[in-house]
């Protein structure tokens, strides 16, 4: 897939809107002073002062959502599997300075970075929270990942202090997804699976992508929707394996090992005796996007794939 | 040194029986049960021809039965691997994954111990793998979907080539049968019999790293069928190599088909990777075997 697939025109005009309207403010009120902001969090509230300058992201969700409005972080983690950002943010983000994975975060590196806020996932643990809270304001989100997803998005960028910003996105992205959501008509339904070497996942609706999935008019096979708060099930029994057929099958890798497995997968008797399978309605996808990335850039990337899919 | 420290629990011709049988019935056993709907009532009408279902047939007969011979293949593989490894480091508490036989770092690993410097190479080994993982924590992190073997999901040709490796494996053991069973009398003893133990050992870890090579290629890795399966053939029969990898050939099937079932029946419509079966399983066993009022000498 081509980078440069992944941005619409759409994105251009925000671009030239934002930059008109920052320079209406300045032209009309001067530089904007942004006041303290109480943002309610998992740990309690954090009072953020100012635009902060020195941002580290802490998850991938942050990176997206800082990109998506703006703001380009002074650090981050690399995605899972990876020692990088996810591809599809690497354009964006340039050569950032990565300070962990995200699971495991380098202090020494984020000190060094004199961060004047911190945006940290959900799974951040106590005994880092009290040291990254020393260094900078950090933000973890109340919100669940089963929950809403605008919801952590939305944490984020109060945080950033970028509002309106991320309502402009927001309404943005509604217009796509109602525009997609008209224009694929009837509704389907779609699988999401990630392929692992001991067989198949089945992601769960709940979170980010499922939930996109919905917003566009897609409905999801039973499995996916019996996940509860876990991202995605075991490992599917290939004697159950007619559970994630669906009229479109979205198959997800996250890297080489990934790819090498789905083609294995691929030459499967169970596998290919799948419906979708045989009318040909399988589709491999990103799953650093599909099957792990959450938020409003993601989203576009997720949004792109589908009209390629079905809008040809 | 006591060479028999205890009698065998059965007459060794009587205890390959009874292991046959077990292994027979686990079999059959691996056919009729499984994570999806196939009842086994049904696996069985598929199995005796009267089954017209062609669902059932494709699970019992493209999904159970290449499995089982998996399982089969890999158990015999991992047992025996096991039961040689034992003998020729005459140490009850040996297992392939233990000393980190694997594909990558077999070879290094039968050099290593056959020069003598067994344990100090393989902490160079285990220290060099965690340096790695320290620096790259994308490996780190990504291994552990891969460190965890499972019989399900594999391509339906698995079987066909690693019944090569497992034969050439034991094939390859043959002849060094009676000089293995030679080293239990000690290093100068079966070195005054004319035997020449630094060559015995390397060739038996030749063959033990194509044995757990094959398996882990075929499913991944298992872990403690190596330890656990000899320790039982052992009780059953006696310390004598040739008898304990005898029945581990029957004993690790059987304990690996176990393990299989078990782990497609917990958490149904899924599965769990048969390698947290066996390490529950054999978890205990090696404690048992640790606090066991004296290890057997080998």
């Amino acid at each position: 897939m081509k980078l440069s697939n992944r941005y619409t025109p759409k994105s251009w005009f925000l671009h030239c809107a934002r930059a008109i309207s920052a320079s209406l403010v300045l032209v009309l009120g001067g530089i904007p002073v942004a006041h303290a902001r109480d943002i309610p969090t998992a740990k309690g509230i954090i009072q953020v002062e100012g635009t902060p300058q020195r941002v580290v992201t802490l998850s991938e969700n942050a990176l997206d959502t800082a990109l998506a409005v703006g703001v380009l972080p002074v650090g981050t983690v690399a995605t899972r599997g990876s020692d990088t950002v996810s591809e599809y943010l690497q354009e964006q983000a340039g050569t950032l300075s990565i300070v962990g994975t995200a699971r495991e975060y380098n202090l020494e590196a984020i000190l060094i970075l004199q961060p004047d806020l911190i945006l940290a996932s959900q799974a951040l643990s106590d005994d880092v929270y009290a040291k990254l809270s020393l260094l900078a304001p950090t933000i973890v989100p109340a919100a669940g990942t089963t929950d809403d997803w605008r919801l952590t998005v939305s944490t984020y960028a109060h945080a950033l202090g970028r509002e309106d910003e991320i309502e402009h996105v927001y309404k943005e992205l509604d217009v796509r997804i109602a525009t997609l959501r008209e224009r694929l008509g009837e509704p389907r339904t779609v699988s999401v699976v990630r392929w692992m070497p001991q067989g198949p996942m089945v992601m769960s609706s709940k979170i980010f992508t499922g939930q996109l999935l919905h917003s566009v008019g897609f409905k999801t096979p039973v499995l996916a929707n019996e996940q509860g708060k876990r991202p995605h099930s075991d490992v599917l029994s290939l004697e159950n394996l007619s559970g994630i057929d669906a009229d479109w099958l979205f198959l997800a890798t996250l890297n080489k090992e990934g790819a090498d497995t789905l083609a294995a997968a691929r030459k499967q008797p169970a596998f290919t005796r799948l419906g979708a399978v045989q009318r040909e309605h399988v589709s491999t996808v990103d799953g650093q996007v599909w099957s792990g990335a959450t938020g409003v850039l993601a989203a576009n990337v997720i949004l792109n794939d589908i009209e390629k899919v079905f809008l040809r | 040194m006591n060479i028999v420290s205890r009698g065998p629990a059965f007459v060794p011709g009587r205890a390959a029986w009874v292991v046959l049988t077990i292994l027979v019935l686990l079999m059959l056993a691996s056919l009729a049960w499984g994570a999806g709907s196939v009842t086994p009532l049904e696996a069985m009408r598929v199995l005796t021809g009267q089954s017209s279902d062609p669902d059932a047939r494709f699970v019992v007969g493209e999904l159970r039965w290449p499995r089982t011979l998996l399982g089969l293949l890999v158990g015999a593989g991992l047992g025996s691997a096991g039961a040689v490894l034992q003998a020729a480091t005459r140490n009850p508490l040996a297992e392939p994954g233990l000393l980190g036989v694997s594909a990558g770092a077999s070879f290094a690993v039968v050099l290593a111990i056959s020069f003598g410097s067994g344990a100090a190479f393989s902490g160079i080994l285990v220290s060099l793998t965690t340096l790695i993982l320290l620096y790259d924590q994308r490996s780190a992190d990504e291994i552990r979907f891969w460190v965890i073997g499972a019989l399900g999901g594999h391509p339906a040709e698995a079987p066909s080539w690693s019944v090569v490796g497992t034969a050439v494996g034991l094939l390859m053991l043959l002849p060094i049968l009676r000089p293995l069973s030679a080293l239990a009398l000690g290093e100068s003893m079966a070195t005054g019999l004319g035997l020449r133990p630094r060559l015995t050992r390397a060739w038996a870890l030749l063959c033990v790293a194509i044995l757990v090579g094959t398996a882990t290629a075929a499913a991944g890795p298992i872990v403690f069928v190596g330890l656990v399966v000899p320790f039982i053939a052992r009780r059953l029969v006696g310390p004598d190599i040739r008898r304990t990898l005898s029945l581990s050939l029957l004993a690790g099937p059987a304990f690996v088909l176990f393990a299989d079932i078990i782990s497609r029946l917990l958490i149904r419509p899924y599965e769990l990777p048969i390698g947290v079966v066996t390490a529950f399983l054999g978890a205990p066993c090696l404690i048992a075997i640790v606090r066991g009022r004296r290890l057997p000498n080998l």
